[in-house]
């Protein structure tokens, strides 16, 4: 009685959420009311239900509190309330994880599994499932067994989704259920169909062939449940996609006669599966696409919707095919459910011609304030596609964009639109100086600082080269007066690039910058003293290297670098140069998970800057016998030296050091029969190069990768850098039982020969991306120059030719000369590097395109005369 | 306690509530004894051994009782002293007929005496020497001595002969659980 007069309270004063505000140690200490006897199951529910309120809210309960808390419910089996039971149930399954000793329950919940309360039964074998651990399942086995074919439809269901739970831990046990869970296929029930066929496809899914026999049985014999259908198509939607079958596959056919079934969940289902697949003829999609048209018009809005959803997807993929609905999306734009009407758009958009864009455009603007931003970034993601398609169609997408800029919006979409308006920049010329405009406009009133930030960045890197320069500067200075730190600091580092890179605007340029020397923040008082003293010195290859280029390292590697040099005090000067370089493209940072790794470098993978080279470097000074070669130069991206599923399978990085090459194979043993121990891989070093360590690695047991490392001295002829090496994977083999992993004694030496791997230059030079490159040629000087002209025979294209000669020579293209403008027959390409032992490369190529092929005139500058030399020849 | 349920116990026709525990070594009839007294229609056939603990209900003449039927297998024992803050009464079943494992069923007994929860709470506990009809069960006097059940002090106590599948001896010991528990509700109430 108390406690409804309180729930009458809670519901009074409190609006909204009545469990807001609860308190973990008051629950649990409440949670104590079910150790009283008499049991009041309405007040043990309320408590139970904000226990697992706490626990659904993903606050954490540590082991002794959860146990605790657990063995109380437990006593709440006294009460017969069927209320508070089912309760219970979902306590189990919520607790069963995190407290101790949970088994304790099983008696009771086998009780109620076998009992006489159906709608005890069901949750009783869910939560049964949830504690029992695999040791445990035989003494359960034959219950669950007579539950998977019970007449009742929740406990045949309860039973069969437990079983492909518990079949992830004990696929062994589940397997021999495979008889009932035949028997529950048969079932009347659309539900306990649809389980049973989910279970009977999860216990023989790594069978293919078993799997093919599966669908076509099912195919032919038909099955009640729609749900269950739509599964089938799934599995067979997948069998052809693993196979690379064509149209002509049965799959096919069964999946192409669904199109024809009565439910229209089928139907979908099925027309979504034949557009998604990959190798479809036109002839093959017809009838799947104009089912879907037929959706389009049906007056269920979820149909609708998917109809629409599936076609915005395919329509890059598939343009004809889409294009055949056009009429009907034209209708589906002024459709009443915003989210059907954006779809149609933007699928149109992708599909439609020059001409229509405007059309589009007028009336997509239209409901823009009507729907979500997840839409709206949907829209941008088009626009951005239409960008790259109509380059001439710029200024009416510009316009629309910035009026997007303008509107309400949250920081994803605001994001979407700045990444398209920048990529729009980079990517077409003309668009440049409106695009710019409207982010100009943009930073006035931003109140993202990240956003503000890296538009400042690139008005710093763009705005310099605009015919006007002068006229970025007043919002740049803008900013400096009204904005926070961090984005005042970006703009005097902006400020000064102008300042380097235009030589009329220098002395106005010192001028701001002195005046940010007043600024009240620090890192802004820093960078604004730090440019005027730079630009005051008015030498173009200081203003370059340290205004326009930037700092080259990589973060993690300095500041490793750095302390390293605090902790061992020398009299030499710290050398910058000794410090990774930063990986270019910064896109290929993924941190990859390193096999073989000790437990204790992993924290510095969690690190979100750390490249992949601080991984690998950190990983090799783990070995002894690698840990003082000095700072690692370059590694290379795997590269697989095995055919792929062949018995070992072996991948192999190249890590770059000033005098030596580490080749690292991470190997992998596909045979569970055998485990192999002192594995290395013998190297057939090419002329000059000498091999001169090799550590294995101990164990190779089956699907347990392991590493091997091969240490080989750079040849001592500074000009001798490439070569290729022979390799032979020396292992010694033991047998082992393929259960329980118990090797033979002894065992025997076997080999397995390797595909080569080459050293090229490109292992040798790291990517640097100089944004000026014209300052950068300046300032290495032409002392060591060397021309050559080439004919590129093999090549007839420039893109050809630029995609290979980046590939040979292992630089960074630079101010984005890898990208041929259309329709011109020469060319210029810029890429510049740091080789190997901290020399920078400088390669200035200029191509020209005539009927024998196309012609080079490559100019290499660098600090070192070998370098130059060696870079030279990459190409010859 | 809602006020109905208060008239309808002053009336008799409702039952005092009284929970009890059944304990004792695995395979010694613990289930067995609490399927007995079960209505017919509730009784299960096929016993089998208990992994943790079940619940169940069974009245005797003045009392409604709701049984633990705890799991007496080694790895769950250690489980018990979870339930014994709430239990009023203690049923302590033995194979008579398992002389090896008396001294097993010794230790656990102490145990159990031992606990902080149970040391000097005055509760009853009835023993049963089950299985009374196997050709080598030793005399339920014989079974107080092995298991030196003369030493408890602090405790009622009461042992008797059992057969958990005919059932011979289960109402002897149950109204003496009965009697005792009744005293101590009295006194509660006092």
């Amino acid at each position: 009685m108390l406690s409804l007069k309180r729930d009458k309270k809670e519901e009074e004063d409190g609006t909204g959420n009545p469990f807001n505000n609860l308190e973990k140690s008051t629950v649990l200490q409440e949670a104590r009311t079910f150790n009283e006897t008499p049991i009041n199951p309405r007040k043990c529910g309320h408590i139970l239900t904000k226990v697992l309120y706490i626990i659904n809210q993903g606050e954490p309960i540590g082991q002794t509190e959860a146990t605790e808390a657990f063995f109380a419910m437990t006593k709440l089996f006294q009460s017969k309330d069927p209320i508070l039971r089912r309760l219970v149930y979902l306590g189990i399954k919520e607790m069963s994880k995190i407290a101790q000793d949970v088994i304790i329950v099983t008696s009771s919940l086998m009780k109620d599994m076998t009992g006489k309360e159906d709608q005890f039964r069901g949750p009783a074998i869910r939560a049964l499932c949830s504690v029992t651990d695999h040791s445990m399942l035989q003494s359960i086995e034959r219950y669950m067994k007579q539950a998977i074919v019970d007449k009742v439809p929740a406990v045949s269901s309860a039973a069969l989704v437990s079983a492909l739970h518990l079949g992830k831990g004990s696929h062994e046990v589940i397997k021999r259920w495979v008889n009932e869970a035949q028997e529950a296929v048969n079932s009347d029930n659309v539900m306990v169909q649809f389980h049973a066929l989910g279970l009977l496809y999860h216990i023989r899914k790594t069978d293919k062939l078993a799997v093919n026999k599966l669908v076509s049985k099912f195919s032919k014999h038909t099955l009640k449940s729609p749900y269950a259908y739509c599964l089938l198509i799934r599995i067979a939607a997948k069998l052809i996609e693993e196979e690379d079958a064509g149209s002509d596959s049965p799959m096919f056919d069964f999946i192409e006669s669904c199109l024809r079934h009565k439910s229209e969940m089928v139907i979908y289902e099925a027309a979504h599966a034949i557009v998604q697949l990959k190798n479809t003829t036109a002839k093959d999609l017809a009838p799947a696409v104009s089912v879907l048209q037929l959706f389009c018009s049906s007056p269920k809005p979820t149909l609708r919707f998917a109809a629409v959803r599936t076609l915005n997807k395919v329509a890059i993929k598939h343009p004809a095919a889409v294009t055949a609905c056009n009429l009907d999306l034209e209708n589906l734009i002024t459709d009443v459910n915003r989210s059907i009407a954006t779809l149609a758009i933007t699928t149109l958009l992708k599909t439609g011609n020059e001409s229509s864009v405007d059309r589009l455009m007028k009336q997509i603007s239209t409901f823009m304030s009507e729907i979500s931003d997840e839409f709206k970034i949907v829209v941008v993601q088009a626009i951005r596609s239409l960008c790259a398609k109509f380059p001439r169609k710029h200024n009416v997408l510009m316009t629309f964009l910035a009026q997007m800029l303008r509107d309400e919006g949250g920081f994803d979409y605001k994001k979407e639109i700045v990444d398209c308006i920048i990529t729009t920049i980079e990517e077409n010329a003309e668009a440049k100086e409106a695009g710019l405009a409207h982010l100009c406009e943009f930073i006035e009133d931003c109140e993202h600082t990240v956003l503000a930030t890296k538009i400042l960045h690139l008005l710093g890197r763009e705005g310099p080269r605009t015919p006007t320069p002068s006229k970025y500067i007043r919002f740049i200075y803008n900013r400096v007066i009204l904005e926070n730190a961090a984005v005042r600091a970006a703009a005097v580092s902006a400020i000064a690039k102008f300042g380097a890179h235009c030589d009329d605007l220098l002395n106005s340029c010192v001028v701001l910058l002195e005046r940010c020397q007043l600024d009240s923040d620090d890192e802004v008082r820093d960078r604004a003293t730090f440019y005027v003293n730079v630009l005051k010195q008015q030498q173009k290859a200081l203003s370059s290297a340290y205004i326009l280029n930037g700092l080259q390292v990589s973060v993690v590697g300095l500041e490793r670098a750095l302390h390293q040099y605090t902790l061992e005090p020398s009299e030499v000067p710290f050398d910058l140069k000794s410090v990774p370089l930063a990986a270019q493209p910064i896109s290929d940072q993924r941190v990859r998970d390193v096999p073989g790794e000790n437990p204790s470098s992993k924290p510095s993978q969690d690190k979100v800057a750390a490249s992949r080279q601080d991984v690998y470097q950190e990983q090799l000074a783990q070995v002894p016998e690698l840990a003082n070669l000095g700072a690692l130069f370059k590694s290379s991206s795997p590269v697989e030296v095995t055919e792929s599923e062949t018995e070992y399978y072996i991948q192999c990085v190249k890590h770059t050091f000033s005098n030596y090459i580490v080749f690292q194979f991470d190997c992998t043993n596909t045979l569970n029969d055998q485990i192999l121990e002192k594995v290395t891989v013998e190297m057939e070093p090419a002329d000059g190069f000498e091999v001169t360590k090799y550590i294995p690695c101990p164990s190779l047991a089956y699907n347990k990768p392991g590493t091997t490392y091969t240490l080989v001295r750079l040849p001592s002829e500074p000009t001798q850098v490439t070569g290729t090496f022979a390799c032979t994977l020396k292992f010694l083999v033991k047998d082992c039982d393929p259960q329980t992993g118990e090797p033979d004694e002894d065992g025997y030496d076997d080999e397995y020969v390797l595909e080569d791997v080459e050293v090229s230059v490109a292992d040798h030079v790291q990517k640097v991306m100089k944004p000026n490159f014209a300052a950068s040629w300046e300032e290495v000087g032409p002392e060591n120059e060397l021309e050559d002209t080439y004919a590129l025979s093999t090549m007839n294209t420039l893109e050809e030719a630029i995609k290979n000669i980046i590939q040979y020579i292992g630089l960074q293209p630079c101010e984005r000369s890898d990208k041929v403008p259309e329709g011109k027959s020469s060319h210029t390409l810029y890429l510049a590097g740091v080789f190997r032992g901290g020399h920078d490369a400088l390669v200035r190529a200029k191509l020209a395109l005539d009927s024998s092929g196309v012609t080079m005139q490559l100019t290499v500058r660098s600090t070192d005369p070998h370098v130059s030399e060696v870079l030279a020849t990459a190409v010859a | 306690m809602g006020f109905f349920d208060s008239l309808a116990q002053w009336l008799g026709v409702k039952k005092k509530e009284v929970n009890v525990m059944v304990v004792g070594l695995d395979n010694s009839g613990k289930t067995t004894i609490i399927n007995h007294f079960k209505s017919p229609d509730a009784k299960s056939h096929d016993i089998v051994p208990t992994v943790g603990f079940s619940v169940e209900r069974f009245k005797s003449k003045a009392l409604a009782f709701t049984a633990f039927d705890m799991s007496g297998q080694g790895r769950y024992r250690n489980l018990w002293e979870q339930y014994y803050k709430e239990c009023d009464g203690i049923i302590f079943v033995i194979d008579s007929s398992d002389k090896l494992r008396m001294v097993v069923a010794k230790d656990e007994l102490n145990l159990l005496l031992e606990n902080p929860e149970l040391k000097n709470r005055t509760i009853p506990i009835l023993f049963f020497a089950n299985k009374m009809d196997a050709r080598d069960a030793v005399s339920s006097v014989k079974c107080s001595h092995l298991l030196e059940l003369q030493a408890i002090s602090n405790k009622p106590w009461f042992i008797c002969a059992s057969n958990a599948l005919t059932g011979d001896g289960l109402h002897e010991g149950v109204e003496w659980l009965t009697d005792q528990l009744k005293v101590v509700l009295q006194k509660k109430k006092k």
